[in-house]
């Protein structure tokens, strides 16, 4: 009977983690060694060795590590307004009473609907020199010459929070819808004003939903590829489109696997840190 | 009712395993399909429009296009190189794209007896390892309702005098720093001395494109009055209504030509070499002449007089036709791209 059970458990278990180890373990081991091969630029060959010279290339090069200091403070820019923009929203989905909250809920994820180098395209539209914004702006006379937006860091900031907001306000929906009404009320009836009600219960019980949304919303921006391409341009950087560039421009498979692995261990580092911080506050 | 793995099913699951690589192989030999990698949008359509439809499919081949843009292509090539059996039959190039995948030992050598329409193949066009398929060269496009005076060479146009009326277009860096190395007194193998007036350019504002079609959106929107490109897409993109004229620059007109190679490990060289026949018959080349506006590669090639006039080029142009020095651009395109990325965009 026992042994019925495990073989049942393992047929269970077996085709999913077969399938996670083979399509996600192996080509990073593949990858992992190829970052530490040599490359030859004349012939754009790989050469076997084991060398470091692609980590040391990367951290010594400013062209490199401007790209992922972009990247940290896009993502961290990213992720700081979709807690700020995502939260009052989460909030009120969580906490309404209507009828139509499945509506809500939908209006939220619609966005998802669409790829999001679709979306990226639509954003196109709407930045360009005669653009939406600006030929509206132009239109009632409120400016002269066209805002630049169109492949600036700006455009990339408002496509990516576009393309993540829905995460973290699904996130935060789903605990605040968890947190007991009454001790809010609790709050206000101690003689807690809203802001210190927030501070003081909202927030610390909320905690799990922020760390979940933050973590989602954060590695989404770090690894963002699409968004950044096309909105940013040819003169923005950050690390998957350069990781990109190194694969398939310069044919250079070692590099590219040490930028993907430097980008990989940067975005659980990072992560693991606002884990271990946040939920040293959760403890308190 | 427990799940369980008995061993006639482990052992009918394993069997079934092992025989479906053996049965998709045994298929793909039997089967007169031909996959063919090339760019998508319209080169894709045409392709079908002008070769497949009209001359193989009647034949009885089926053509399958794998179509994606050529560095993801030449990175899977590449990926493929050590499988006895590749995923396509024959792979769209550029003239060096076809060099260095031929230098980096993943293209067959081509067997000419095999193809019947290639003794009407042009000479320049007869690569040992590779075939062109249609040529153009790299003219300078500028719009006359904003520029007064036409440029006649690179150096008018790739002059910071421009400020940002310039476009660059990214994906078209070494052609860039080609023809500003032409401008600044340097050859077909030597772009370096085109280095400071791309910068001097950037620096008065020129603004880069990530893509072709962004160009050309920028050309017809006014934000940009000039710049350079192949002759046949500004003859796409006069008959999308851009208005936009070309000269052929003094300093010579590099080039563009793109062609078919085969993968060394081509499912289906037979096919192949049908699909290479097939895409120089004269027909064909007409055909891509009038809709997409490159030149044909074949003498056989009947085009319109008023299409051949807008494609082609003079007498006196075709002096100023010069071929790219292939192996120089292969050996150097790393370094472009550092340049280009860090030093120039950077």
């Amino acid at each position: 009977m026992n042994r019925g059970r495990d073989l049942s458990a393992t047929a269970l278990l077996g085709p999913a983690t077969l399938f996670v180890a083979v399509s996600l373990f192996a080509p990073l081991a593949i990858l992992l060694r190829y970052s530490l091969n040599g490359f030859v630029a004349e012939t754009k060959t790989m050469v076997e060795a084991v060398t470091l010279a692609n980590y040391t290339k990367f951290f010594t090069d400013p062209y490199y590590t401007s790209a992922l200091v972009t990247t940290v403070e896009v993502a961290t820019l990213v992720t700081v307004a979709c807690l700020v923009l995502g939260f009052p929203l989460a909030y009120v989905v969580a906490r309404t009473q209507s009828r139509f909250k499945h509506l809500l809920i939908i209006a939220i994820v619609l966005p998802l609907f669409v790829g999001n180098a679709v979306r990226a395209a639509g954003w196109m539209v709407v930045f360009g020199n005669k653009g939406f914004v600006n030929a509206g702006l132009i239109g009632l006379g409120l400016i002269t010459r066209p805002f630049e937006i169109m492949f600036t860091e700006k455009a990339v900031i408002i496509g990516i929070i576009a393309v993540n907001l829905p995460f973290m306000v699904l996130s935060l929906q789903s605990v605040i819808e968890g947190i007991d009404r009454a001790v809010e009320e609790a709050a206000f009836s101690l003689g807690a004003p809203p802001a210190t009600m927030f501070r003081r219960v909202l927030w610390p019980l909320a905690l799990p939903g922020i760390l979940a949304g933050t973590i989602l919303t954060f590695i989404l921006a770090m690894n963002a590829y699409a968004t950044p391409y096309l909105l940013g341009g040819p003169l923005f950087k950050m690390m998957a489109p350069v990781i990109y560039n190194e694969f398939t421009q310069k044919a250079n498979w070692p590099f590219g696997g040490a930028i993907a692995f430097i980008l990989m261990s940067v975005t659980l580092g990072l992560t693991l840190i606002a884990n271990l911080v946040i939920q040293r506050r959760v403890v308190r | 009712m427990g799940f369980m793995i008995n061993r006639r099913t482990a052992l009918g699951a394993s069997l079934a395993l092992a025989a479906f690589p053996t049965a998709r192989a045994g298929r793909a030999a039997d089967n007169k399909r031909i996959i063919v990698g090339t760019w998508g949008g319209d080169y894709s359509k045409l392709l079908a429009k002008n070769i497949e439809t009209p001359i193989l499919t009647p034949k009885g081949w089926e053509c399958v296009h794998a179509a994606e843009n050529a560095p993801p292509r030449k990175t899977k090539m590449l990926a493929e190189k050590a499988l006895r059996r590749g995923t396509t039959d024959v792979q769209g190039l550029s003239a060096n794209d076809m060099y260095e995948v031929n230098e980096q030992g993943l293209v067959e050598q081509l067997d000419y007896s095999k193809m019947a329409n290639a003794k009407y193949l042009l000479a320049p066009m007869k690569y040992p390892y590779g075939i062109g398929h249609i040529y153009s060269g790299k003219v300078i496009l500028y719009n006359p309702k904003l520029i007064q005076s036409a440029p006649t060479s690179f150096a008018d146009t790739l002059d910071p005098k421009h400020g940002d009326k310039l476009g660059i277009i990214d994906i078209q860096y070494q052609y860039t720093m080609l023809a500003a190395g032409l401008a600044s007194g340097g050859t077909m193998s030597n772009f370096d001395p085109g280095k400071e007036r791309l910068i001097a350019c950037k620096k008065a504002g020129a603004r880069i494109y990530p893509s072709n079609e962004a160009f050309a959106q920028a050309l017809k929107t006014e934000e940009i009055a000039l710049g350079i490109m192949w002759k046949a897409r500004a003859v796409q993109w006069q008959n999308a209504g851009i208005n936009v004229q070309t000269v052929a620059a003094k300093e010579g007109v590099p080039m563009y030509v793109s062609g078919f190679v085969m993968p060394k490990n081509a499912p289906n060289k037979e096919g192949a070499y049908a699909w290479l026949d097939a895409m120089m018959a004269a027909s064909a080349q007409e055909g891509f002449a009038v809709d997409m506006g490159y030149n044909p590669t074949v003498t056989n090639a009947q085009v319109p007089t008023d299409v051949q006039k807008r494609i082609g080029f003079n007498d006196e142009e075709k002096k100023r036709l010069v071929d790219l020095d292939y192996g120089y651009m292969a050996k150097n395109d790393t370094a472009f791209q550092d340049w280009w990325n860090k030093t120039f965009k950077g």
